[in-house]
């Protein structure tokens, strides 16, 4: 779900960008101590943030017909964290306009606080927080990755609203305009990236579970339970 | 989903081998920047059009970029556009009616102001997108990120865009070979099928991603990396009269702007 350049005016593209920066930022900062720490992260966060760009450049097969992209920011919030993942969103949005003509160089500040802030964030509280239940983390993973997408789109939502209200009725009326047009394509598209990502993450425990590990996404023992229930 | 891996190819290639590929980054960036902004500022659709057609004449005039790649190219950002602007035309607006329809009981008016904002956000678009477009297809990433550098860009965020740019073109690669392979051994014939392709195809993207970045990490190391990538950057002057012709177009444009949001 990306703001198209120039659809965001004055003085609104601005303000996403000075609320972005500060968190995109502070995730620079913590990729910095990392990579000081163990240097052999940069290397890895290049790889899946390439991995994040082809992603969502594929076309998910989708229910309603339509086409729809995956965003991945589910999944990069999951496997990095919040913070991090929104440097790698950065980047990605980057190439995503300049390469696929999707969003923009204005719109960036608007499409990283929605896809590269509250996304992830929101993702990740829900994967922990589901994982602290002791839940399966298969369940975890759908719902992070599906609640991801769904603020992503009610912020993009938002973040329109905001800026081209409804002469009758205000920001509100044109947020409900705005979310419901949007509802056609994104919460089919929300709940397909939940199953997709769920099923990669299950590949990925099946084959590498010591990354998961590494990555410090499952506990031992949440590996161990998954590997038996396989038989 | 060929025509998304043909279309980037392209770009790309096109960003190193155009009409303006020796012209130096900063004034095409300057260029597309400026052009953007003052698009975005823009109170009419008037100077966003302006932009689109001067950015289209430049990108296929001097650029040489082909008609038939630029007028696909331009497709899919447009009918993004569309699609947000039909929300703003409903959005009911004071202004007199345009249109009304009764769809089911309930009767959807179109407004004028609705459908001079729709216009104006059209218009801004396609302003913005042309001037993306111009800076995508002349200038090379490698000049961009040279530009960046000496902007005082932080350098970690830098090397991992560098680092993420090459793979990019990797990994599309092996995507499309299992993508296709998927496709002849029928892995896409219904929904729930499709489903399991893309997750299989996209979890082996991630453990050969990660097994590569391993790899790298020894190639890196193999060649002395100490925590930064130190790139030679071309040394590349800027031509005094190009300079002058764009900030006279940029002044020129801005003018407009100003008179036409003074009214």
């Amino acid at each position: 779900m990306h703001i198209m350049e120039g659809f965001l005016p004055h003085p609104w593209w601005e303000i996403w960008f000075a609320l972005s920066a500060p968190a995109v930022a502070y995730g620079l900062w913590r990729m910095n101590a990392l990579v000081k720490e163990r240097r052999e992260t940069l290397p890895l966060l290049a790889v899946a943030g390439a991995f994040i760009f082809v992603l969502s450049s594929l076309k998910l097969p989708s229910v309603t017909g339509s086409c729809s992209h995956p965003t991945g920011t589910g999944m990069a919030a999951i496997f990095f964290g919040p913070w991090i993942a929104s440097v790698m969103a950065t980047i990605v949005l980057l190439y995503q306009a300049i390469f696929l003509a999707h969003g923009g160089l204005t719109t960036l500040g608007a499409n990283v606080f929605s896809m590269g802030i509250a996304g992830p964030i929101i993702g990740y509280a829900a994967y922990k927080g589901v994982m602290r239940l002791g839940i399966n983390p298969y369940i975890a993973v759908f719902l992070a990755a599906s609640l991801a997408d769904i603020s992503t789109y009610l912020v993009t939502s938002l973040q329109l609203a905001l800026a081209i209200p409804a002469a009758v009725g205000g920001s509100f009326a044109s947020f409900r305009a705005f979310a419901a047009i949007f509802a056609l394509t994104q919460v089919p598209l929300a709940i397909v990236e939940g199953v997709v990502t769920a099923l990669i993450f299950k590949y990925i425990a099946e084959l590498r579970g010591d990354v998961l590990l590494e990555l410090n996404v499952l506990s031992k023992g949440a590996l161990n339970k998954l590997m038996e229930a396989r038989g | 989903m060929q025509g998304t891996i043909a279309i980037h190819d392209l770009l790309d290639q096109y960003a190193h081998s155009n009409g303006l590929r020796h012209v130096d980054a900063r004034t095409k960036l300057l260029l597309g920047g400026g052009s953007i902004v003052l698009s975005v500022l823009s109170t009419s659709p008037l100077p966003p059009l302006i932009v689109a057609l001067s950015m289209s004449a430049l990108i296929l005039g001097l650029a040489k970029i082909p008609w038939r790649i630029y007028s696909r190219m331009l497709l899919i950002p447009i009918s993004f556009a569309l699609m947000s602007c039909g929300a703003v035309i409903f959005i009911e607006g004071s202004g007199d009616a345009v249109l009304s329809l009764s769809i089911m009981g309930s009767s959807i008016i179109v407004r004028s102001d609705g459908l001079e904002l729709a216009a104006l956000l059209l218009g801004r678009t396609c302003g913005g997108m042309c001037s993306l477009f111009f800076i995508a297809l002349t200038t090379p990433m490698i000049e961009i990120f040279s530009v960046l550098r000496s902007l005082r860009v932080p350098q970690t965020f830098l090397e991992l865009s560098m680092l993420i740019y090459r793979q990019i073109f990797v990994m599309l690669d092996e995507a499309f070979s299992i993508r296709q392979a998927q496709e002849v051994r029928l892995g896409n014939c219904n929904l729930s099928r499709s489903l399991q392709s893309y997750a299989m195809m996209a979890s082996v993207l991630f453990i050969r991603s990660w097994e590569r970045g391993e790899r790298l990490m020894v190639a890196m190391d193999s060649r002395c990396y100490e925590g930064h990538l130190e790139t030679l950057d071309e040394d590349s002057r800027i031509d005094g009269g190009q300079m002058i012709m764009v900030c006279c177009y940029l002044l020129a444009l801005a003018t407009i702007v100003a008179m036409i949001s003074w009214h």
